[in-house]
């Protein structure tokens, strides 16, 4: 531990209690503190930082994908005369069967007022989420250990499980 | 550790993509980084998992670093990922359990601890009987080496808070290590 951090906790020490306890209070910390340097943590083993730079500069190595101007206005002109001809034509078509999507936030979270319980709810789907994000780019890096595991059917997989179980909870 | 001027020609080099620079910053905060996750969890496959997840972060996010302790920014980003993984660890136990249910199987042996520490480390046992946030600001505080305000901030707590609850964790480990 840094010495600057000691002198700040004495400040502190001094500042939010008795200058009695304060010395007390120091000494517990750093005896807590001393605690650490006498069971160090085992070190990295080099080959996962050796690794993990591996990893990195297969990330900072993959092409960024851009699409061409002429393809986003190509897109762009395309959506809208499909969305005129749906308009013009819709309109005699016979009515067809309503079609309803599920939201991916379920709907229960929007009709609660519980707030806490719903931010939990939507942590999980944030980590759910990172979580296949980090899959999807370690496949894309070609990571061969990830790929040669089966990651691509884990990821399915766990696509299938969300559908399938945890949002109907 | 590099002086600050140093540090933050690394942090340029890695804003404008240089792996090089990258690789020393997981030279530089790598070990310290794989302490943090080691007492967090105790189980080393995972703590290569969380220190990948780290890194790779860092190589996304590099470009939102704007300046200020560049530890107190990186072990956020350590915190964030490790409660993502405990989130995605309790939502991995529901699942289980619901299919369980859905199988009728005979629950398996004894829940198990969230945290497999290594039997050989003492310490790491003992921090495992603190309650989670104690022990996650204790091992922060040690690992990051970063000022409690900062540590307060990072943590949205007040400082006296902070404080106290890491002089009550502290004390309480150091008599878990004596009884």
């Amino acid at each position: 531990m840094r010495d600057r951090n000691y002198d700040e906790l004495r400040e502190l020490l001094t500042r939010f209690t008795d200058s009695s306890d304060a010395g007390s209070t120091e000494r517990d910390i750093r005896a807590g503190d001393s605690l650490f340097d006498m069971h160090p943590a085992p070190q990295a083993a080099p080959e996962t930082l050796a690794t993990i730079k591996r990893r990195i500069s297969v990330r900072l190595g993959m092409p960024r994908r851009h699409t061409h101007p002429l393809y986003r206005y190509v897109g762009a002109a395309a959506a809208v005369i499909a969305m005129a001809l749906i308009g013009f034509f819709g309109r005699s078509a016979p009515e067809q069967p309503r079609v309803s999507y599920a939201s991916l936030i379920p709907a229960a979270i929007w009709d609660s007022d519980d707030l806490v319980s719903d931010d939990a709810e939507l942590a999980y789907f944030r980590s759910e989420l990172r979580h296949i994000e980090t899959q999807m780019q370690a496949l894309e890096a070609g990571d061969g250990e990830l790929v040669a595991a089966g990651s691509l059917d884990e990821v399915e997989l766990e696509l299938i499980r969300i559908d399938t179980q945890f949002w109907k909870e | 550790m590099g002086t600050g001027a140093e540090l933050t020609q690394i942090i340029d080099g890695c804003k404008s993509g240089d792996a090089e620079c990258f690789a020393q910053v997981v030279d530089l905060y790598g070990p310290r980084c794989y302490g943090y996750f080691y007492r967090l969890t105790g189980d080393r496959d995972l703590i290569d998992e969380l220190l990948s997840e780290l890194f790779m972060k860092l190589v996304e996010k590099i470009a939102s670093y704007k300046g200020g302790s560049f530890e107190s920014w990186l072990f956020r980003i350590a915190s964030n990922i490790f409660h993502d993984h405990l989130r995605g660890r309790k939502r991995q136990k529901k699942l289980v359990e619901g299919r369980r249910a859905e199988l009728e199987l005979r629950p398996v042996e004894a829940a198990q601890s969230d945290l497999t520490p290594d039997k050989a480390d003492r310490l790491q046992t003992q921090l495992s009987r603190l309650d989670a946030d104690t022990r996650d600001l204790i091992v922060l505080r040690y690992y990051s080496e970063l000022s409690f305000k900062e540590i307060a901030e990072m943590r949205s707590e007040p400082l006296g808070t902070a404080l106290s609850k890491l002089h009550r964790g502290l004390k309480k480990l150091r008599e878990l290590m004596e009884g």
